[in-house]
């Protein structure tokens, strides 16, 4: 009877015994598996510092070609002599953009002409992601620049937007981008340019320097450093744009 | 009929789980998997909400994918799986509280959760209400896994030696 009780309450304490242990035993997992989440988020936050880090390397001042004929911290290409300087940042593969350039175009140019503005314009490459992984909106920015370093920046912008592929499609080959300089009469040295991607770094740089001054989308005008928008962030009309251009004249 | 309901509620619990953190694991895995290709264009959907510097929102839009895809993996894995949560819903919190304040200052932005964002031009609006209902969503599959951790296929059954 006794070595039957002493049976029992031997039993039960292994049980309590046990269930310590297991207890114990979920304690230190948890322990182990929440350094190691910990850890593995470190790690992760750390690869993506380094990736960035390396990211900022191709943009360094030593590794860009900027064109020498860029204005504006090497960032833009400077079209007519007027007092009124309008800034234009665009990405060729923006369809907004080239809203703006067909309904405001033709009123910038002849503002050109009569010598009332300088435009400024800003190549930028936002919208990589819209083409099929192809970053026509860097080769195309890029190409803009080798047009500019030959002279020709303004006809191949022009000839860029009339020619401008749908957004989500691969966008123009650079078979294509030199085809189209040669219709606006631009030679060798912009085909070797294109096709070797001389100014495809620069162009990302420029989007950088867009970024940083704290714009976010394309088409971003700027008339006299004071930006020009429509009601509600929308694309201003060319009377909106016209006024603020008269404003800023004085 | 409770004293039939509760035990087959206690069995359920662990697949509920399981579903919520295999859903959680997604979320994260795609919103990272989408921002890593491009960091550049991440940086500016940081920057697009205008709560810091370039600089900051550089290094922010960096890093974030790169921990969305951790936090995303950890959580298929399912270990330490109520500490992943309680961090899935900390970073839910901020990303929830980050369109609150551009819709409050009346940005018109793309919240960038799984795009790469940025300023929205030409007559396309901002779905904030939408934005933010998916985030609390998410949030409710956080809160799941903080109230029950305990889930099938996990490391974690594995190493406590649940079956």
């Amino acid at each position: 009877m006794s070595k039957g009780n002493r049976g029992r309450d031997r039993a039960a304490a292994q049980r309590i015994v046990e269930q310590q242990k297991a207890a114990e035993r979920r304690r230190q997992v948890t322990i182990w598996t929440s350094a190691g989440v910990v850890a593995v988020l470190v790690i992760a936050g750390l690869i993506g510092w380094a990736v960035l880090a390396g990211q900022e390397k191709k943009t360094d001042a030593s590794a860009v070609s900027t064109p020498s004929v860029a204005v504006d911290d090497g960032t833009a290409f400077a079209v007519g002599t007027g007092p009124v300087t309008v800034d234009i940042y665009e990405d060729f593969m923006c369809p907004i953009c080239h809203s703006f350039e067909q309904q405001t175009g033709p009123t910038i140019a002849q503002m050109v002409t009569d010598k009332k503005v300088t435009v400024r314009y800003h190549p930028v490459s936002i919208l990589d992601r819209a083409s099929n992984g192809t970053e026509y909106s860097t080769r195309s920015a890029g190409a803009a620049a080798a047009a500019a370093v030959d002279g020709k920046f303004l006809e191949y912008h022009n000839v860029l937007f009339e020619n401008q592929p749908a957004e989500g499609s691969d966008g123009l080959d650079n078979a294509k981008l030199i085809e189209l300089g040669q219709s606006v009469g631009l030679g060798d040295t912009f085909a070797t340019a294109v096709n070797e991607g001389t100014y495809k770094s620069w162009a990302t740089k420029t989007t950088e320097t867009f970024a940083s001054r704290g714009f976010n989308g394309t088409p971003t005008i700027v008339v006299n450093g004071k930006q020009v928008e429509g009601p509600g962030n929308t694309l201003p009309t060319t009377e909106i744009f016209t006024q603020a251009v008269t404003a800023a004249a004085g | 009929m409770d004293l039939t309901q509760q035990p087959r509620l206690a069995a359920a619990w662990p697949w509920i789980s399981t579903l919520a953190r295999l859903g959680l694991a997604a979320v994260f895995l795609i919103a990272g998997g989408l921002k890593v290709t491009d960091l550049a264009a991440s940086a500016r959907a940081v920057n697009a909400y205008d709560l810091m510097s370039y600089d900051t929102a550089k290094v922010i839009g960096a890093v974030q994918p790169f921990l969305e895809i951790a936090l995303g993996l950890l959580l298929l894995i399912g270990i330490a799986t109520r500490l992943s949560a309680a961090i899935a819903a900390v970073l839910l919190v901020i990303f929830i509280a980050g369109i609150i304040s551009a819709w409050a200052r009346g940005l018109q932005i793309d919240c960038g959760c799984f795009s790469k964002g940025g300023e929205l031009t030409g007559g396309r609006t901002a779905q904030y209400g939408l934005d933010i209902a998916r985030d609390v969503g998410f949030l409710a599959l956080a809160g799941i896994l903080l109230w029950k951790p305990k889930s099938k296929f996990s490391v974690d059954g594995l190493l406590m030696g649940d079956r």
